[in-house]
């Protein structure tokens, strides 16, 4: 503000550009904040009003296993979503790679390998739907509309009447519900992919081609991205993610799961927005959705251990979603620096002036 | 000059023929016909018992309900919106009429007007989401699917609808003439009195307006995000209705109804194969409903061809991407989608 005012008036124009660039990067961080104190005013509320929950630290480690699958698939949701593009099939690529792992694994392949050969196929049909995004040009959400349906059919196909279950321990420890000390092997596997995906967004050339072809294709094309690449690429990393998820649900349940991949979806979504991915494209931190991932997980968790039944637990998912996003468009629109709030309240003023009300 | 011109009028008569044709051809409502077509017949080859009356009064039946929370969704995807919670919607009016109707033998008009009120009040809230609070529409009707999920769950508190009474049952099931089943007669009710509204009321082609152009339709007068405040109570109000039809067809509801089903998707899916795109102002409501139609064939054919249930969600994403690639006007509407939504909102 006072770099602006200093400012002589032929720099006025770039010096209020950037202050603008810093206004929503500012915004950015203090989204991420938000959403740290609703974490922090959380875990208070329920280790006070929640017997069980707080379990002297380790209880609250122990938790985050219930919902570390969910984080991973939305790390992955986090990156499609920052290109502009929406991937649905998510949750039941998660039922698809834990089938194929464990249907592998059955038959008689070493697990870890089973385990990489379930990945890279969960890796090659998210290149799939990107690829038939980019090259026929359909809307993602239709793409992956259609491959939720058919993961879901395969996985279901694959896994038989009796999906496989009881892996072998090392497995089990690292995936599902080991620990070292008090903390979870899980939390350490999300820990390394949560640091993974926000070096690769916040810190690689790839990261800036992901935000950039969300914030503005055109652009980016101008610039010399190659859009579709970067898009087929997003894809892979959201499958590859989504992947991990569901070797990660299939650890926790020391069984192969068709039926749960789909009901990780949702959640998985509003993570990655309550974490500040804008659902055009274009803006969010990876951090605020490594953030979100513990504020939802604790949110459901500690209405589940109060007693509460899923359904009433992924209805307050729902009113956080609805409150937090109310809130931060508000935020946005009175702020006003970027283009867009600008341009819908002057449309909102005009509109008045048009109604005959 | 008059001359050439009448000579360039005479020449291309079979011109003119071919051009129709042409179009014909690309008319999607057409093209799925054709696609019905060939489908009842391959499948009526390998088992004659496919084009029985009873099968096919049985295929369209089962139609009803998808087509319409199809037309309820067509609405609103015409004005470039999605609406995620038209299943709990459904749910929430089959369980709110339900237990009445088991327990008190609630008339049938009340019924009606209960489900109209309760598609009408979860409607407003989805409406209020988008249209005032400006969240995505998405978004926005993924979480009013889980708040009206949990809501659903509430109302049947556990228990179960299994026995409705006779006035009902005979609505969901019961033929008007041989052949014609009660809800085809009102589905196709329903899908007229919608699509005569779309087509010629003001509202109507203020729909098509907005999904087309919001900016241009601000521009020339019309309350653009009241339009869109519209769509979403009228998705409600329909998948209200949708939900009535449900309990009469199936005869049950409980806590899961319409979202154990899936009814959110394949009614996306009925209207985007009947050609309405997401990219908003094309398409029609008759498109949605031949494509719940194609849909319930397409699965009835599925199943004669003896392949196991459990690839039925196959054969529906099958189908979309059938239907997105044959779309020749999808190639440039994907990217012109995303500049609208950008500037849009």
């Amino acid at each position: 503000m006072t770099a602006a005012a200093a400012a002589p008036g032929a720099e006025l124009r770039p010096a209020v550009k950037s202050e603008a660039r810093g206004d929503s990067r500012r915004r950015d961080r203090n989204w991420v904040l938000a959403l740290v104190a609703l974490l922090a005013a959380e875990i208070v509320y329920f280790s006070g009003t929640v017997p069980g929950f707080f379990g002297g630290g380790t209880g609250l480690l122990a938790l985050t296993e219930q919902f570390l699958d969910v984080g991973a698939i939305a790390l992955g949701l986090a990156v499609v979503i920052l290109t502009g593009e929406i991937d649905l099939s998510a949750g039941t690529m998660s039922s698809f790679a834990g089938i194929v792992m464990a249907v592998l694994w059955r038959d008689g392949l070493e697990i870890w390998v089973a385990v990489v050969v379930a990945l890279l196929l969960s890796a090659a049909v998210g290149a799939l739907n990107g690829l038939i995004i980019t090259v026929f040009k359909v809307d993602s959400l239709l793409v992956t509309l259609a491959m939720q349906f058919i993961l879901g059919s395969v996985a279901t196909a694959l896994g038989g009447a009796s999906p496989p279950y009881g892996f072998p321990k090392s497995f089990v420890s690292i995936a599902g519900t080991g620990t070292i000390g008090p903390v979870p092997n899980q939390l350490i596997v999300f820990a390394f992919l949560a640091l993974v995906i926000s070096l690769l967004v916040g810190r690689t050339r790839v990261g800036r081609s992901l935000t950039l072809v969300g914030f503005n294709r055109p652009a980016a094309r101008y610039s010399g991205i190659r859009v579709n690449r970067t898009i087929v690429g997003a894809f892979v990393v959201s499958g590859l993610m989504a992947g991990i998820g569901g070797i990660l649900v299939s650890g926790l349940y020391n069984a192969a799961r068709d039926d749960i991949g789909n009901s990780l979806l949702l959640p998985g979504i509003t993570i990655a927005v309550l974490g500040g991915v804008d659902i055009f494209g274009g803006k969010g931190r990876i951090s605020g959705v490594i953030v979100a991932t513990f504020v939802l997980g604790f949110l459901t968790e500690g209405l589940l251990v109060a007693g509460d039944s899923s359904l009433s637990a992924t209805m307050v998912t729902g009113i956080l979603l609805l409150v937090c996003l109310a809130f931060k468009i508000g935020l946005d629109h009175r702020r006003g620096v970027d283009v867009r709030a600008l341009v819908s309240r002057r449309f909102r003023r005009l509109q008045s002036i048009g109604d005959p009300s | 000059m008059s001359a050439t011109l009448s000579v360039e009028k005479a020449e291309p008569g079979g011109a003119i023929l071919r051009d129709v044709l042409r179009k014909a051809i690309r008319l999607r409502e057409l093209q799925l016909v054709v696609a019905i077509a060939v489908v009842v017949a391959v499948s009526a080859l390998a088992h004659p018992s496919f084009v029985s009356p009873g099968n096919i009064s049985f295929m369209l039946a089962d139609s009803v309900v998808t087509a319409v929370l199809a037309t309820g969704q067509t609405i609103v995807v015409l004005a470039k919106g999605i609406d995620l919670s038209v299943a709990p919607i459904l749910g929430i009016a089959a369980v709110v009429v339900g237990f009445p109707a088991q327990n008190h033998n609630l008339p049938i008009v009340a019924a009606l007007g209960l489900v109209v009120l309760v598609g009408l009040v979860l409607g407003v809230g989805n409406g209020l989401f988008v249209s005032v609070t400006r969240i995505p529409p998405i978004i926005a009707t993924l979480a009013t699917l889980s708040v009206y999920g949990g809501l659903q769950f509430i109302i049947a508190n556990g228990q179960e609808v299994v026995n409705i009474p006779n006035a009902y049952d005979a609505l969901g099931n019961n033929d008007v003439v041989s052949g014609i089943p009660w809800v085809l007669v009102i589905g196709v009710g329903i899908a007229v009195v919608v699509a005569l509204f779309l087509r010629h009321t003001n509202v109507g082609r203020a729909i098509y307006a907005v999904g087309n152009d919001a900016g241009a339709a601000h521009r020339s007068g019309i309350p653009v995000q009241r339009v869109i405040f519209a769509t979403y109570v009228l998705s409600g109000v329909l998948a209200g209705i949708a939900g009535l039809l449900y309990l009469c067809h199936t005869g049950s509801a409980d806590s899961t109804t319409g979202t154990d089903s899936n009814v959110n998707l394949t009614s996306i899916a009925a209207t985007l194969i009947g050609g309405t795109t997401l990219t908003g102002g094309r398409g029609g409501v008759v498109g949605s409903v031949i494509g719940a139609v194609f849909l319930s064939v397409a699965l009835t054919a599925m199943v004669f061809a003896r392949i196991p249930a459990i690839w039925e969600p196959a054969g529906v994403g099958l189908l979309i991407l059938l239907a997105m690639v044959t779309d020749r006007h999808s190639s440039n509407l994907a990217a012109r989608a995303r500049r609208h939504r950008q500037g849009s909102t």
